[in-house]
Formats: structure tokens, C-alpha cells, sequence
């Protein structure tokens, strides 16, 4: 049972360098929470008010205190053991939501004075940094991990200032890693250029004057006869060829189609989320939402499944075919249910 | 432990032994809990990729993407084969409604991270290499269970030059030229994985003597 103690104005409740496992809850009165800020030294002061919560970080830590508390008016309180106030905090987790808010705030302010002082003004800029990441693995070689950094480059900053440099060793990163182990089955980061990038190494020049129109005519027919994998290899080519922008967009839609079919709906879900961040016009968005919808439902995740449609039905005139299948989707999602 | 987790199969993630989880400097989004296998932390830095850390089964990372979406600070990369689960804004819900526990395992988590980088600011700020050395002792110490003679000063670390350089934010060379000369001075001593500290209350005057100046 928590413990209810009574202090008198101007008494100390714990000294900064205490170690104790108590937290706190103020009831009545007011309490002073006294530090120095770690920068400049200086005394900072922190009032808590009726109802608040003290002396959590250094319990739940269980590091010394980190301040010194003391009472500025008669004062009661209520004293907990770490387990008792895990006792409370997993009946009421707002408890736990509104702490992990305050506290992930702290970890990523003082986290980013470490690193100030560690980087000591070289100062760089997350897209730089990015860059830099898929170069310093391509310049050691080590070609999957520079692919995996230099995509997701190009996913977040398709245009740029690295982005022309960043495709050019994209291209040559993936294969390498093809070569380098050509039956790696990885993941799709690593399996895109194996499955495409090794054929495409001889047919580079043809496919780029065709800008990829015929290899997509191609995969597309190879998808209405149902051969998804085969229409995949064609598919990871145009890409890894960096054909035509506009079919390469077409493309990148296909893979994800492909894989939805072929029941990768991890994959394909991953596949859909990246193409929306990267083409957020892209024509066939409506089907790409309404196929994450069909993977989660694939998945057996209906709620995900159910926003999905949603999210198709919202964005698309009643009559449009997409809203329609999205509808039916729905339906027979709640039929399942029920 | 992996029967708390069926209830979050679908959050499940695999990836292949040297495959990376996330890049440094990518937008964050999601946590990852380990399930099996182990994830090394990696930054590059200039031309070396440093270890930060390596994580066992059950430890959590990439945390700091949960409220709010931050770059990376740190690159993760599997380095056996592992199964992670993940975790973000949108299934965070879920995860609090089905095990608070874990969350609040996190809570923990960024209690002891918040101290751990604050007393790490502490030691950055002393200017002279070798106090900054001391004060990594000193932390290890304030962290370690005191001894039962509260009038023995002698001190024993499991720890080595590559911890300390890098709490003390140093290279690896110049924390052993300064652990040597300690122990010229026979303020240590040093063996395989372990450093004795012979007094650690002249370690703790010699650090406050340069924190005053400092400030």
C-alpha cells in the first residue's frame, strides 16, 4: 500500500545523490524540485502542483536522485514502491502515455546536446548524412547495406542534391550485391536487384532507348496470365534500368500487384507505403490503397484491412470501379465477422 | 516470453543476418523489440562505422521514433539472423491495450537513457582528456552497488578502454594513454577486462577540482 507522509514547510523530502526507489504523488501543499542545468550550472527550480507525480525518473531508472525536493509549505504526499506505482500505472496507462510523452521529449533534447558535443559544430543535415550513410557502405564494399541506404535516399529526397550521384551508385551498389551473391534470397532490398539487375547487366543499352514501354507491355501481359513471378523479374529490370520515369512508376505499381498475388503481403505492404511516398500522385494511387487493404486482409488484419477501404472509399466517386471492389471488400469483411 | 508476444505476430519482422533495419539520418517511425537473434547499433563516423551497441532478445531499439518522428540518431543492421517486432504510432495503441507492461518497460527504458546521457553531457563538458577518463569511473561507480566498508575506496570495474572512450567521447589509443599513465601514477591498475581504481575519492576530488574551473 502506497504511504501517505506529512511534512512540514521547508523539509527536505529526498537530497540530489539519494538513492531511493519512492515516487511520489503531491496531495496537498507545495513541493520545490531544485537542479542545476547541466549546461551553463545554473540553479533551475521546478514547482509540482497537487496531483503531480515526483521522483519517477531516478526510481523507475534506478539511478540517484537527480534533484533535491523539498517542501515550501506543509505538504502531504503520497509514497510509492516501484511496484506498487506499476501497480497503478498499468490500471490507468494515460498514466503511462502522458510520462512516456514528457520523458521521450528529455531523451531527445539532452540526446541532441550529446551529440552536439561529440560532433563538436560538424553539424550535418539528415539528408547529407543519409548520403553519406550509402557511401561509406559502398566504398567498403559492403553493397546490400549501401543499396538499402542509397533507396531510401531516394525515397525521401527523390530530388535531391545527392539524388543524381545516389541513383548512379544505387544502380551499380545492386549489382554488385547481385554478383556478389547471386543466391542470396534476402529481402526485397536485396532480392529486387538479384532477380533483375543480373539479366538487365547485358540489355542496359537496349532497354534504356525503349524506355522500358516494351519490357512493361510485356509483365503486364505476363500478370494477366497469372505468371506473377516471372512478370516480377521483367518488372525489378525496367526499374533497375532506370527506363523511362513514367514507366518506372507503372512498374513500381506492377511489383507491388505482383506480390499482393503471390500472397507477400508484408512485402507488398512495405512495397505500396514506399511507392506513396514517393509518387503521392501517382495514377493508380486508389489501387495501390485499396491492394495494401487487400494485403492486410490477406494478413488476417481486418481493422487495417477495414481503413484501407475506407480511406479507397473516401477518395473516390461512388461509381468508380476501385470504390466499388473497396465496397464489396468491406462487405464481405463484415460478413466474415460477424 | 514468446507466448506474451503472440498476440503481436502481425507486427512480426524478419530480417536475414547484415541486412539494415534503418539508416541513421531516416526518418524514424517505427520501434523494434527484439524476439531472437541480435541487432547491432552502428554510426559512421568520418570513414569508421562505430559499434554502439549490440542487442540480445527482448531489448528494445529505435524507441525515440515513437512520439515523434525524428531522424535516426543510429544505424541498425542484424547481425545474426533476427525476428523483431514492430512497432509505431498507429499499432502503438494496440500494444498498450494488449501488454502495458511493455510500455512501460519503455518508460524504464527512458528514464535510465535520460540519466545515462545526461551524466555522459557531464563528462563531455570537462575539457582535460584524462578528468573526463576519471568521471567515467565515477559514473560507473555512482551505478554500482556500494561497497559494504564504506571506508574502502578501491574499486573494481568490469569495463575496458573501449567503454570508457566512448562514454568519455575519445578514441579508443588516446583513453589507453591515459588509462596508462594512471596506472603509472598507481591510481589503477589494469588486466584482461577489468580496471581497478585504488581511490576513487582522489579520482572524485581531482574531477570536482576541474568541474569548478570549468564552469
Amino acid at each position: 500500500m502506497p504511504k501517505s507522509i506529512t511534512y512540514k514547510a521547508n523539509s527536505v523530502i529526498y537530497f540530489q545523490g539519494d538513492q531511493s526507489d519512492r515516487i511520489f504523488i503531491l496531495k496537498s501543499g507545495k513541493v520545490l524540485l531544485k537542479t542545476q542545468d547541466i549546461e551553463t550550472g545554473k540553479e533551475i527550480t521546478e514547482i509540482i502542483n497537487t496531483g503531480e507525480f515526483f521522483g519517477v525518473k531516478s526510481a523507475l531508472g534506478r539511478y540517484i536522485r537527480d534533484e533535491t525536493c523539498i517542501s515550501i509549505s506543509d505538504a502531504e504526499v503520497l509514497a510509492f514502491t516501484v511496484p506498487e506505482f506499476e501497480q497503478l500505472a498499468l490500471s490507468n496507462t494515460r498514466i503511462i502515455m502522458k510520462m512516456l510523452k514528457v520523458f521521450s521529449n528529455q531523451l531527445r533534447r539532452i540526446h541532441h546536446k550529446v551529440e552536439n558535443m561529440l560532433r563538436k559544430g560538424e553539424e550535418v543535415d539528415a539528408e547529407t548524412g543519409l548520403y553519406k550513410v550509402g557511401d561509406y557502405y559502398f566504398n567498403n564494399r559492403q553493397f546490400a547495406q549501401a543499396a538499402f541506404a542509397l533507396s531510401r535516399y531516394l525515397t525521401y529526397y527523390p530530388q535531391g542534391k545527392h539524388a543524381t550521384q545516389a541513383t548512379l551508385r544505387l544502380q551499380e551498389a545492386e549489382r554488385y550485391a547481385a554478383s556478389g551473391n547471386p543466391g542470396s534470397k534476402g529481402t526485397p532490398q536485396q532480392a529486387r536487384p538479384s532477380a533483375g539487375a543480373m539479366q538487365g547487366m547485358t540489355g542496359t543499352g537496349a532497354s534504356r532507348s525503349s524506355g522500358g514501354a516494351k519490357e512493361y507491355y510485356e509483365a503486364v501481359g505476363l500478370i494477366s496470365q497469372e505468371k506473377y513471378q516471372e512478370a516480377l523479374n521483367i518488372l525489378y529490370k525496367i526499374i533497375s534500368n532506370n527506363s523511362d520515369p513514367e514507366n518506372m512508376a507503372k512498374a513500381e505499381f506492377e511489383v507491388g500487384r505482383c506480390l499482393t498475388h503471390l500472397k507477400k503481403f508484408d512485402e507488398a505492404i512495405r512495397h505500396f507505403t514506399a511507392l506513396i511516398q514517393k509518387y503521392p500522385k501517382h495514377p493508380d494511387l486508389k489501387e495501390a490503397l485499396f491492394l495494401i487493404g487487400k494485403s492486410y486482409e490477406g494478413k488476417g488484419d481486418k481493422p487495417w484491412a477495414r481503413s484501407f477501404y475506407e480511406k479507397v472509399i473516401s477518395l473516390s466517386q461512388e461509381d468508380e470501379p476501385t470504390a466499388i471492389r473497396a465496397k464489396k471488400a468491406m462487405q464481405s469483411l463484415t460478413g466474415g465477422a460477424v | 516470453m514468446s507466448s506474451d508476444f503472440e498476440t503481436f505476430k502481425r507486427f512480426g519482422v524478419d530480417k536475414k543476418a547484415g541486412e539494415i533495419i534503418f539508416c541513421e539520418f531516416e526518418p524514424g517511425d517505427a520501434f523494434y523489440l527484439i524476439q531472437s537473434g541480435k541487432v547491432k547499433i552502428v554510426k559512421v563516423i568520418g570513414e569508421v562505422e562505430k559499434t554502439i551497441d549490440i542487442l540480445n532478445p527482448g531489448e528494445f531499439f529505435g524507441e525515440m521514433a515513437l512520439l515523434e518522428q525524428a531522424p535516426r540518431t543510429a544505424t541498425a543492421l542484424a547481425l545474426t539472423d533476427v525476428k523483431l517486432l514492430e512497432f509505431n504510432q498507429q499499432n502503438f495503441d494496440i500494444l498498450m491495450q494488449g501488454n502495458p507492461q511493455i510500455v512501460l518497460n519503455i518508460l524504464k527504458i527512458f528514464s535510465k537513457r535520460i540519466y545515462d546521457q545526461k551524466r555522459r553531457f557531464m563528462i563531455l563538458k570537462l575539457e582535460e582528456i584524462p578528468a573526463r577518463v576519471a568521471d567515467v569511473f565515477l559514473m560507473l561507480d555512482e551505478n554500482s552497488r556500494k561497497p559494504e566498508d564504506p571506508t574502502d575506496m578501491t574499486r573494481t570495474f568490469n569495463t575496458t578502454p573501449e567503454d570508457i572512450a566512448h562514454w568519455a567521447g575519445i578514441t579508443v589509443s588516446k583513453c589507453v594513454e591515459v588509462l596508462n599513465s594512471f596506472q603509472a601514477q598507481r591510481r589503477v591498475e589494469i588486466s584482461q577486462g577489468k580496471i581497478v581504481v585504488k581511490n576513487i575519492a582522489d579520482f572524485q576530488r581531482f574531477v570536482n577540482s576541474r568541474r569548478r574551473t570549468n564552469t
